[in-house]
């Protein structure tokens, strides 16, 4: 059964409520099923510069309840499944670290075990729902779309730790835009960093990082950028001067999927993305192979 | 009332009231995202309930000392903004703005966002300035730092480094630069060298561990497998136990 407890984190339901509302309705509309844990808090994520263990213990303790469950996890946000994973990682391996995390979250009847599944939105679609179920709930394909596919640093890197796609060469992404109709460009900076986490700490720097990318995808001919990270998609949305737009693929896809376009959030008040809508084959067939 | 469109004043005013219309009911504490975070680092200015009362007497222009206003700061930025402590409160309080307006006070005051605050610090601490003028002792400032960082064993890969520099070759922070010692100060490849002769204040000095993009390419690429990333991490968490030793 595809059932796991969703993992939104912080930044998703306070500032990209369209990422929440458009990822349940592309889930919902492809049969998985999402269960929501009141009681999920920060992965971990922002404590990571200040202090490692308090880190594992917020990343640990969503692990243990998700377990408590008999859920797997599903994360939307690439730093939030990079930390639960990183998390997960260290605790497997290092048995003095887990027994002293489980130690205080004992204090609220919790345990962390090993083998729980962690993933995020984009290999639950890849991997558990499947690029040909997805492709035959297409009703209305793009047509001479060219998307530019954002992988997000902390899903791909540390491979070893995270498993998310080949680092080098990752296409789970690509394949994904693929079955929309769209066309996925090749771009060399596809794997760099979106200059997200520098934000607030060195803005210049930041705004330089996103910068080269996003020009980078215009001149490798682009007409959007598309992501899975609440925080790739704020920095390339709000951060900067739109060399191009940026698509959250929640909303690439249930656009194609034939979903409201106000429960994908089309109406939010950054980019305005609907000019997709251009794009959409006038035609309700799928796409060719 | 919505900041940046109403009257600063008017909600001047209307957060002066918010401070007194706490009841101290701890919902707020009881929702929190990061308050878990408060059983591993002990300070109360965590959870949003104490926080308040802290900020009461900030804004009533008590004059705090320089540990208080560190111990201040680093609770007031252990929050992820996720706005369930308003969306708590039984009244009313936009307790999210007063965080967002507490943290202005507290960078007027000389206490921004940690991670630039111990930048700057550490910087002032471990001067690198003509570093590459100066002939340096290969005589290890801090043995203990040899044996490891501490917390992980991810953290003593820096020993297996063989100085290939691929780590600072990938990297996009060290690329975005024409001479980028002169702005993060040691690089990568260095600060792994840096650690392995134990010159603990080469690698706590350097603007790098701040400018990291924790993008973890240097780490994926490591040929040696020395967890790069991992070890600017542990490098930042050491910076704050250094300036809390500094500051007690």
């Amino acid at each position: 059964m595809m059932e796991f407890a969703l993992f939104l984190g912080c930044t998703t339901p306070s500032r990209l409520k369209a990422y929440e509302s458009s990822s349940r309705a592309v889930l919902g509309e492809l049969g998985v099923t999402l269960v929501d844990i009141q009681e999920f808090k920060c992965c971990g994520y922002p404590l990571r510069n200040i202090d490692f263990k308090a880190f594992v213990l917020s990343s640990a303790r969503n692990l243990a309840l998700a377990k408590k469950e008999g859920l797997r996890i599903m994360a939307v946000c690439k730093c939030g499944y990079g930390t639960l994973k990183k998390a997960a990682h260290l605790m497997n391996e290092n048995s003095s670290l887990r027994e002293e995390i489980n130690e205080i979250l004992a204090e609220e009847g919790l345990q962390y075990e090993a083998e729980i599944d962690i993933m995020h939105l984009l290999t639950v679609l890849y991997k558990e729902v499947g690029l040909a179920a997805i492709k035959d709930k297409i009703t209305r394909p793009y047509e001479n779309l060219k998307v530019a596919t954002h992988y997000g640093c902390h899903a791909l890197r540390p491979s070893q730790v995270t498993q998310f796609d080949d680092p080098v060469a990752p296409t789970l992404f690509d394949e994904l835009v693929s079955i929309t109709g769209a066309e996925s460009i090749e771009w060399p900076m596809k794997l760099e960093c979106c200059g997200g986490p520098l934000s607030g700490v060195n803005d210049e720097l930041s705004f330089s990082l996103t910068d080269k990318k996003l020009l980078d995808a215009k001149k490798a001919g682009a007409d959007y950028l598309t992501t899975a990270c609440p925080f790739c998609q704020i920095q390339f949305d709000t951060v900067q001067d739109h060399h191009i737009p940026s698509i959250l693929y929640s909303q690439l896809l249930g656009l194609c999927l034939g979903l409201d376009k106000a429960t994908l959030g089309f109406d939010s008040k950054h980019t305005d993305i609907a000019k997709i809508e251009d794009f959409l084959a006038k035609t309700g067939n799928s796409p060719e192979e | 009332m919505e900041p940046g469109k109403s009257d600063p004043a008017n909600i001047a005013t209307k957060q002066a009231i918010e401070l007194d219309a706490c009841i101290h009911c701890g919902d707020c504490t009881a929702r929190c995202s990061v308050a878990v975070a408060f059983k591993q680092i002990p300070n109360p200015n965590i959870l949003p309930s104490e926080k308040l009362a802290v900020l009461r007497d900030m804004a009533s222009g008590k004059k705090l000392p320089e540990k208080q206003l560190r111990i201040i700061q680093e609770g007031s930025h252990i929050c992820t903004d996720c706005h369930r402590c308003t969306d708590v409160c039984p009244a009313g309080i936009n307790l999210e703005d007063l965080w967002f307006s507490m943290r202005d006070i507290l960078a007027q005051l000389g206490y921004p966002k940690p991670e630039v605050w111990a930048r700057d610090r550490m910087g002032a601490h471990f001067d690198l300035t003509g570093l590459k003028a100066q002939t340096l002792s290969l005589t290890p400032v801090d043995r203990g730092f040899l044996g490891g960082l501490g917390e992980s064993a991810q953290a003593s890969t820096f020993s297996v480094c063989f100085g290939c520099q691929t780590c600072t070759n990938v990297c996009p922070v060290v690329g975005t630069y024409e001479d980028p010692q002169e702005v993060v100060g040691l690089v990568p490849h260095q600060i792994m060298h840096a650690l392995a002769l134990g010159r603990r204040d080469l690698a706590l000095g350097s603007r790098m561990l701040w400018d990291c993009v924790t993008c973890y390419i240097c780490q994926e690429y490591c040929p040696q497998g020395v967890s790069v990333t991992d070890v600017l991490y542990e490098l930042k968490n050491l910076s704050f136990i250094h300036l809390k030793e500094k500051t007690e």
